[in-house]
């Protein structure tokens, strides 16, 4: 699959899709004018990718994925698309791909770690809380 | 009308151009740079969700009578290390009890209560079609320590002026 990037603007986060190097990345703030336009081709690329890699053998397929989360700010309509992007991880999860789910927060950002813990709870992945400098 | 201690105090209509400008207002006040982070992140995340309500949620101007029209209001302002988000628009009176029944019943839920409502929401919606429970008014209440007040004010036959006040403390 070919990567898929987004550069980042005042009110979209940067995304990156590189199975290449096996690494998935989520920055920045997620508030964007339409949300289900801005999300929606990164759903279909997921859905995409997850079809490419059943089609697979078990042993040709991804080793390990890294998937960093590090989000400022999003609203709560975004919120249900970064769900969608769980949901969409976890269909990668089941063909044994292993993934390394890490959600970045701000020092006493509470709510931020709080909402990470309730995304891993309803998405039925793991993931590991780094706390961020910044 | 001049408020001393507001930091936004915008009437008008509300497009998305309006909601960045406000944003940045806001970004540049002292008042909530002077705030920590975590507090400054509710602050902010309040304002976005109130005018993602005006958008989803307000009446169109153009159906009402023109001695009724009233626009959309936002304000922000700080009152004793307290910061109040304020945000009104036209409803239709149809719709008056039903946002009633919604602020109430967020009212009364503790914090448990607001997660569980939250994970319902968030799995049942169609997406920007979130017309719901409104998880927006959910996050917003998940982020402030008291209930979110409100009114309604006679708008004419058709509508009402509804107006929410959400407080976040320091």
């Amino acid at each position: 699959m070919e990567k898929l990037i987004f550069e980042p603007t005042a009110n979209s986060p940067r995304i990156v899709l590189d199975p290449e190097n096996k690494n998935f990345e989520f920055s920045g703030e997620s508030r964007p004018e339409n949300v289900r336009k801005f999300y929606l081709p990164i759903l279909e690329w997921l859905e995409a990718y997850t079809a490419e890699q059943e089609k697979l053998k078990g042993d040709e397929r991804t080793f390990g994925l890294l998937c960093q989360f590090n989000f400022e700010y999003f609203n709560s309509t975004s919120a249900k698309y970064i769900l969608d992007i769980f949901k969409s991880l976890n269909a990668i999860n089941a063909l044994d791909i292993e993934l390394e789910i890490k959600w970045l927060y701000e020092e006493d950002d509470e709510d931020m770690l709080e909402v990470g813990q309730e995304m891993s709870r309803m998405s039925k992945l793991s993931f590991e809380y780094i706390k961020s400098d910044a | 009308m001049e408020n001393r201690e507001a930091i936004i105090d915008f009437e008008g209509s509300i497009s998305f151009e309006t909601m960045e400008r406000l944003l940045n207002q806001l970004k540049s006040a002292w008042q909530f740079n002077a705030l920590r982070k975590p507090v400054r992140k509710r602050v902010y995340g309040t304002v976005v969700e109130s005018i993602d309500n005006i958008f989803k949620y307000a009446t169109p101007y153009k159906d009402t009578n023109r001695e009724l029209q009233r626009h959309p209001q936002i304000q922000v302002k700080e009152q004793e290390g307290r910061f109040i988000v304020s945000a009104g628009n036209l409803i239709l009176k149809d719709q008056v009890d039903d946002l009633k029944y919604k602020l109430n019943r967020i009212n009364k839920m503790d914090d448990q209560a607001l997660k569980s409502l939250y994970e319902e929401v968030i799995n049942r919606e169609a997406s920007d079609e979130d017309r719901g429970a409104g998880l927006g008014l959910i996050t917003m209440a998940m982020r402030t320590d008291e209930n979110i007040r409100y009114e309604f004010e006679s708008a004419g036959p058709v509508h009402s002026y509804f107006t929410m006040h959400i407080t976040i403390k320091e």
